[in-house]
């Protein structure tokens, strides 16, 4: 059994000036905290949910290199932790929009405050892409998941469908195979897109199979999900099923700062030297860039990196 | 063996170090059929010996019915916690995983020395008249349940008229399957309104302005009542 230890901010935040704000609490959030702390940098991380980001939402993180193996809130647990030891400042609220001010301030509106910051770090990662099918909405929640960690056990002894067949699709896949009686993965393509150790361990387990080349059609039922309509090589088939978790990409959490920084057309925003954006005073770290590799490995990297080019604009400044 | 590792101990003593008032717990167990009741109980014994501000009493669902229904306690495990004047904040199973952070911070809501709560959700819950019981479902395992069980929980600790339950699913299957709870959190208001997720304050406390003035003929997604 285990416990975590982390509290839940409260809505009754002022806002107000800050040198740096760092927009979300996932792995590249969390390492831009602790990075900032140590370099005594005056700042703030709004985070809508508990710190964790994605990372948060995956049972089992293999290949965080040092750890062997570890569930992704325990490490995001440990992340907040070491960023609190340094004097890292955490607030429960949500961005809804930013703009750019006189002297080069960003105003960061948040659900229940206004911030004034002199430098921001744009850490908000990326949500769950949804299929887009009939019954998606209506069965969330009811039978239609995006994170198996969180339902899995509602599914126990029950049929399960995993639509998707990158790295998230497969790893939670195994994951799901274990509550499941039966677990059907639906992939678009003919082979896996994941890596191939796990795409392996998939291929080998009992009461799992995988359809490939197939698409969702529709996702149908009456109080909760009863059956997948899929699109096959060989025609449309209906196959009977309890749960359908998706995994199929992610679309960049970006919407509050389309008017402040360059996006790509993807959503993801446009980065130089990896965590520099069209705004000298605002950059951008992890899943919400257009970074290759989407990893904690990779989004911790440019949590520091940014917090980093944060320091030595603030020197320049002479600000520190 | 504790349960509570020694550094999660530590961290526990730190927090509790914000408590300023008393911060009453009763913990509901029984000895047959309840496979986590033991747990429930190791737990609370050793949260009660974090800190001299908290005061945790246990009762026997079978023998000490009174009390039971006194609290409105209608399943085991349960912890009501209070400021010793109400039993209108409950938690329903084991405090583990992400539930136990959900469990500390409304004990240390219940016990510090500010509102959590922001002056416009104060202003909802003033106004209401009429009573709201509001369960949430949660599992261990999900970093989004806290948000919504705690911001149910405050409500209810602020207002009279407003009562939480906090539901680990997985424990209670039957009650999981009549609210047709298949993913988390799922938050409950009155049988009559739902929302999947963990909404912001400030939006749940919107779109119940919104629905607390219609009455829909079935169960109503919350969702349908915010307006973008
Ligand atoms: C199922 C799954 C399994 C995975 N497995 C692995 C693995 O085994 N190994 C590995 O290395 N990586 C894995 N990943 C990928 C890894 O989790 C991500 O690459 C990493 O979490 C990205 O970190 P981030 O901080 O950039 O963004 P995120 O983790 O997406 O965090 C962003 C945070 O910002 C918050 N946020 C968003 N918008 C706002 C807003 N407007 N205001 C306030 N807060 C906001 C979000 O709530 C979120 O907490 C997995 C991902 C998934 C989904």
């Amino acid at each position: 059994m285990d416990f975590k230890t982390g509290i839940i901010g409260s809505g009754t935040s002022v806002g107000g000036d800050v040198d740096l704000l760092i927009a979300g609490g996932g792995p590249a959030a969390l390492a831009a905290a602790l990075y900032a702390a140590r370099y005594g940098i005056d700042h703030v991380v709004i985070e809508s949910y508990q710190p964790g980001g994605q990372a948060a939402l995956t049972a089992l993180i293999e290949n965080y290199p040092g750890i062997m193996e570890i569930a992704g809130g325990d490490l995001a647990e440990k992340m907040k932790e070491q960023a609190e030891k340094w004097g890292g400042v955490f607030r429960m609220e949500t961005v809804t929009s930013t703009t750019s001010r006189e002297e080069d301030l960003v105003e960061v509106k948040t659900d229940s405050a206004v911030y004034n910051a002199k430098y921001l770090i744009i850490a908000t990662g990326a949500a769950p892409a949804k299929l887009g099918v009939p019954g998606e909405d209506k069965f969330y929640g009811r039978g239609v998941s995006y994170c198996a960690t969180c339902d899995a056990p509602f599914f126990k002894n029950k049929r399960v469908m995993v639509v998707g067949g990158g790295d998230s699709a497969v790893k939670e896949s195994l994951h799901l195979a274990d509550f499941a009686s039966h677990l059907t993965v639906v992939h678009r393509r003919n082979k896996f897109r994941a890596e191939p150790y796990l795409g392996k361990k998939l291929l080998s387990c009992d009461n799992c199979d995988v359809m490939w080349n197939t698409t969702v059609k529709s996702i149908e039922g009456g109080d909760g999900v009863e059956a997948v309509v899929l699109n096959t090589p060989d025609g449309e088939t209906r196959v009977e099923v309890d749960g359908v978790f998706v995994y199929v990409g992610r679309r960049p959490s970006t919407e509050p700062f389309r008017e402040l920084v360059d996006l790509n057309p993807d959503g993801t925003v446009k980065t130089v030297n990896v965590v520099h954006t069209s705004r000298k005073n605002v950059l951008a770290a992890g899943d919400v860039t257009d970074n290759e590799l989407r990893q904690v490995v990779t989004a911790v990297a440019d949590g520091a990196r940014a917090a980093a080019a944060v320091f030595d604009l603030m020197q320049q400044e002479g600000d520190v | 063996m504790p349960l509570l590792s020694e550094s999660d101990a530590n961290e526990v003593r730190k927090i509790f170090g914000v408590l300023v008032k008393d911060v009453y717990v009763k913990v509901f167990t029984q000895k047959l059929e309840c496979p986590t009741c033991r747990d429930t109980e190791a737990i609370l014994k050793e949260l009660d010996d974090l800190s001299q501000k908290l005061h945790v009493k246990f009762y026997n669902f079978q023998t000490d019915r009174e009390e039971a229904e006194k609290n409105g306690v209608e399943m085991v495990p349960a912890i009501v916690v209070s400021d010793g004047t109400h039993s209108r904040v409950k938690f329903y199973g084991t405090p583990s995983g992400y539930e136990f952070s959900s469990l500390l911070t409304v004990m240390v809501d219940m016990g510090g020395k500010d509102e959590p709560l922001s002056g416009e959700t104060l202003e909802f819950l003033d106004g209401l008249d009429e009573k709201l019981k509001i369960r949430v479902f949660v599992t261990p395992t999900c970093p989004h349940c806290p948000s919504a069980a705690v911001l149910a929980s405050r409500m209810a600790r602020y207002s009279e008229n407003v009562e939480s339950e906090v539901i680990e699913a997985n424990e209670f299957p039957e009650l999981s399957m009549k609210y047709g709870v298949q993913g988390v959190p799922r938050t409950v208001i009155n049988d009559r309104f739902y929302v999947e997720g963990a909404l912001p304050e400030s939006m749940l406390v919107a779109a119940l302005r919104e629905a607390l003035k219609d009455d829909p003929p079935g169960e109503k997604n919350l969702m349908d009542y915010i307006h973008t």
